[in-house]
Formats: structure tokens, C-alpha cells, sequence
């Protein structure tokens, strides 16, 4: 029997169909009906229809305030969440050297890693309100201005009596060194850093100031293929560019990548 | 929504009786929402909860998971607000098939978490056994078509519009509906083949 030439009998099984109480192999076949003939469909989709205002007509029934409040809070947590994952994706921005090392407690993979926990469990917290979301803030943009510090040398003298602490931040190439301890080259020496690949001659990275706080550019391939820097004493403004170092090498220290 | 048919004696009740459709309002904070304006959901909370928290609590049978179901209700009309446009349905239906669904996977969950599940006999379903305790339908905020549905669903004997309105809001079968209501299968499918061709015959006029 051609079903679907039978309207009256289409639209009771439709009006099940709607209701859910069709069910088994008739809800199955009244689908493939469906598909093939638009009047079923037409008449599935207005019964729908017409069935789902069943829920406008429900009594209403007040909730309580605090739902809004657990709605408002789920909204600020993902709108925490998002902001940051695109503080953690953006590259970090530059900071003044001397405020970067007085935050040297926030080195990725120990402290930053420790402020991102932070955050989310602020964010993650049920007691999570409006009087949180400033901190919330000031973590985030915290976060945001920590370099992504990828790899950390410890640069030692012999006796480790002095060092140079090293970092790179591969989003801006930059290579930070400090000098930590008493060391302090002649008035007419300077001290350069090399990077020491495996099988290949040294390569100057670039010559250090006075500073206590010296940055220098370095390319991302020569610190990866590094497994080691070292620190040579030179003469002032060091050797010309593409020579091999001349003078002893003060500090050296492997180059240890930061974990993800 | 004007192609309704606004002849016959129900709709001119209903054009006399009718209260200025919400819908259009509802629409175009649903349109704001979309485009993730926290403030038009909570005006759209504040116009809808109490409605919808009605149907959720129809749908799970208890006002505390119903709370649940609301809220989860209501993060997920924020995150797919974008598509309502698509749907030709009245606002508050598409929002009422949310709740719907909502505490449909509630209902689910609940019972995978728990083998031993026994439907404990709620409110909602007391008050339908009892069946002389109307629960009366509201047409607050109701669209033009749920306007039809309720006029066609006055016809129908109190009980026999709760089992045709737990069926759907329940997602139940026969048999389900049967346990949960705690009545013969033969007295539920009398009642929803009456009630679904009476709403049939009802419902025609209003096509």
C-alpha cells in the first residue's frame, strides 16, 4: 500500500511520530517514508512543530537566584579560560630588562607554569565571583608579560665561585644574560659568547657590556644545534667577526632546554 | 506566524483573548545573544527562567536537578544562539526544546549512572495521577502556535493531556509512560491515541 497516498492515515502517524510514542520498526519505517515523499516530511515537521509548543505551555515556575549567579560565574570562567589561551599563544612581549630579572621567579616551566595553575584554579573555583575577576586580570596580563623562556644555561667559572645565568625566548629571539657573582673584566677586555654546535667551530653569539643585565639577538638554529655555550675573555669589543675566539674561556655550561 | 488561519470561532476567541506576542522581543535578544552580548542574556533570562525552568522541571520530575538542567539550558542557547534563525520556530519553542533536551540527556545520564534505577514517583507525576489537581496550562509568552496547541489541548480531559504532554516532554514510550504513571498499558494507549486524534481534528482548523 502506497502510504503516502493516504493523507489522513500520514498525518495520525505523523502526529506519533512528533509525540514519540511511534517507535521500533513503524518510527523507522515512517522516516524512510520521509525521505522519500515531501508531503510525510511536511507533515513529520509541522506535527514537530506543533508538538514542541507543548513546552511553551508549561507552567511557570520561579528558580532560584542563585542559578543566574552559577550561569554568570560558567560565563566568566570560559571568558578567563579564553583570554588566557590567547595571552599563552601570543608572543610575548618584550619587557624592560630590568624589571624582567627582578621577576625572574617567573620562569616558564617553574613559576609561570605555577601562576597559570593559579589562575585556573581561581577560575575553576565554584566560589568564583566578580570580586576574583581583577586578580583574574592581573594574573592574566602577568602571564602574558613573562617571556617564554625555551632554554636556561648556568655559564660557570672553574672554581663556580661566579656564573652567568643565560635564557632565550625563541618568540623573540632574545638571549638574556646575567652576570651573577663578582667578575668584572678589564677596563680594555670584553667577554664574548659562543655557542658550541657538535663537529663545528664555535660561534660568537655576541659580545657582553659591563651591564649586569646584557641582551643579545640570537638566531633560534644556532641555540638548538647548541648543546653548550661558552663565555672567552677577548679584547675590548671582541673578535672580529667570523675569527675564531682567542682568549681563555671563563664560563661555560650546558644549554638545558626549559620543559613544555 | 500571520499564516494562521484566523477564521472560526477559536481564533476569534483567541484574537480577543490574545496577548501581544513577546516574540518578536524575544528574537531580537537572541540575535544580541549571538553575538555573545552577555546583557541580552540576561534579559532573556529574566523574561524566559521561569518558563523554562517550568519545563525542566516537567521534564526530570525534581526541582533541584531541574536547577541543573536550567542552568546547562542556558549556556548552551550562549553558545548556539547563532543558529536559531535557521529553525522558522517560535523563540520560546526552540528555547523549550533545549531545556528539553537537556534534561532528556539529565534523565539519561541518571539512569546509566545508577543500574538499580527506580523512578521514584515524583511531583509532577502525583499530581497527574491524582488527576484532580489541574495543572492548569499557562499562555504566558506562548507563541500563536502554542496559543492552537493549548486551545486544542483544553478539549482533551486533564489527565489525558498530562500523558500526552509527559509523553513528549519525557521522551517516553507507551510502556514507560505506563510505569511511570502507574497504569495499565492499555488505559495509556487509549488515552494517547484519543488524545493525539482529538488534537489531530483540533489542530486542522488552525493549519
Amino acid at each position: 500500500m502506497n502510504l503516502h497516498r493516504h493523507p489522513a492515515l500520514v498525518d495520525k502517524l505523523a502526529a506519533s511520530y512528533a509525540l514519540g510514542t511511534l517507535r521500533g520498526g513503524a518510527r523507522r519505517r515512517f522516516e524512510s517514508l520521509a525521505r522519500e515523499h515531501a508531503s510525510v516530511r511536511a507533515a513529520a515537521l509541522i506535527w514537530q512543530g506543533r508538538i514542541a509548543s507543548v513546552a511553551e505551555l508549561q507552567p511557570e515556575v520561579a528558580p532560584s537566584p542563585a542559578v543566574w549567579t552559577r550561569i554568570e560565574n560558567r560565563l566568566q570562567a570560559e571568558r578567563q579560560a579564553q583570554a588566557m589561551q590567547a595571552a599563552r599563544s601570543a608572543p610575548a612581549p618584550a619587557a624592560p630588562a630590568g624589571r624582567w630579572w627582578a621577576s625572574l621567579g617567573l620562569w616558564r616551566g617553574a613559576a609561570a607554569a605555577g601562576v597559570f595553575a593559579t589562575v585556573v584554579a581561581l577560575v575553576g573555583g565554584v566560589s568564583l565571583n566578580s570580586r576574583l575577576s581583577g586578580q583574574v586580570r592581573e594574573l592574566s596580563a602577568r602571564l602574558s608579560a613573562t617571556p617564554a623562556i625555551e632554554y636556561v644555561a648556568v655559564l660557570s667559572d672553574e672554581k663556580a665561585s661566579a656564573s652567568i645565568l643565560v635564557t632565550f625566548d625563541p618568540n623573540t629571539r632574545k638571549l638574556m644574560l646575567k652576570r651573577v657573582g663578582d667578575f668584572r673584566e678589564q677596563p680594555d677586555k670584553s667577554l664574548e659568547l659562543w655557542a658550541l654546535p657538535p663537529g663545528a667551530p664555535a660561534k660568537s653569539l655576541g659580545v657582553m657590556s659591563g651591564d649586569a643585565v646584557v641582551q643579545l639577538t640570537a638566531a633560534d638554529s644556532d641555540i638548538r644545534q647548541s648543546p653548550a655555550l661558552a663565555i672567552t675573555l677577548e679584547p675590548k669589543g671582541g673578535v672580529p667577526p667570523g675569527t675564531p675566539a682567542t682568549g681563555p674561556v671563563v664560563f661555560k655550561g650546558a644549554l638545558i632546554k626549559t620543559p613544555e | 506566524m500571520g499564516g494562521l488561519a484566523r477564521t472560526g470561532n477559536i481564533c476569534q476567541t483567541m484574537r480577543g483573548m490574545k496577548p501581544e506576542s513577546p516574540d518578536s522581543q524575544l528574537i531580537a535578544l537572541l540575535e544580541r545573544v549571538a553575538q555573545a552580548d552577555e546583557s541580552a542574556l540576561r534579559e532573556l533570562y529574566g523574561l524566559t527562567a521561569s518558563k523554562l525552568y517550568g519545563v525542566a522541571v516537567r521534564v526530570v520530575g525534581n526541582r533541584q536537578w531541574a536547577e541543573d538542567v536550567l542552568q546547562e539550558a542556558f549556556l548552551n542557547i550562549w553558545k548556539v544562539a547563532g543558529t536559531y534563525q535557521a529553525t522558522l520556530s517560535p523563540p520560546l519553542a526552540w528555547m523549550g526544546l533545549l531545556v528539553r533536551s537537556r534534561g532528556l540527556d539529565f534523565l539519561r545520564r541518571r539512569a546509566s549512572d545508577r543500574a538499580d534505577h527506580v523512578q521514584a514517583l515524583d511531583d509532577v507525576i502525583a499530581d497527574t495521577v491524582a488527576g484532580d489537581a489541574p495543572n492548569p496550562m499557562d499562555t504566558t509568552q506562548a507563541s500563536e502556535q502554542a496559543w492552537a496547541l493549548h486551545q486544542c489541548l483544553s478539549q482533551l480531559e486533564h489527565k489525558q493531556r498530562e500523558a500526552v504532554s509527559l509523553a513528549y516532554l519525557r521522551d517516553l514510550s507507551h510502556s514507560e509512560l505506563a510505569v511511570q504513571l502507574r497504569l495499565p498499558l492499555g488505559t495509556v494507549k487509549t488515552w494517547i491515541r484519543r488524545g493525539l486524534e482529538q488534537l489531530r481534528g483540533c489542530m486542522a482548523r488552525f493549519a
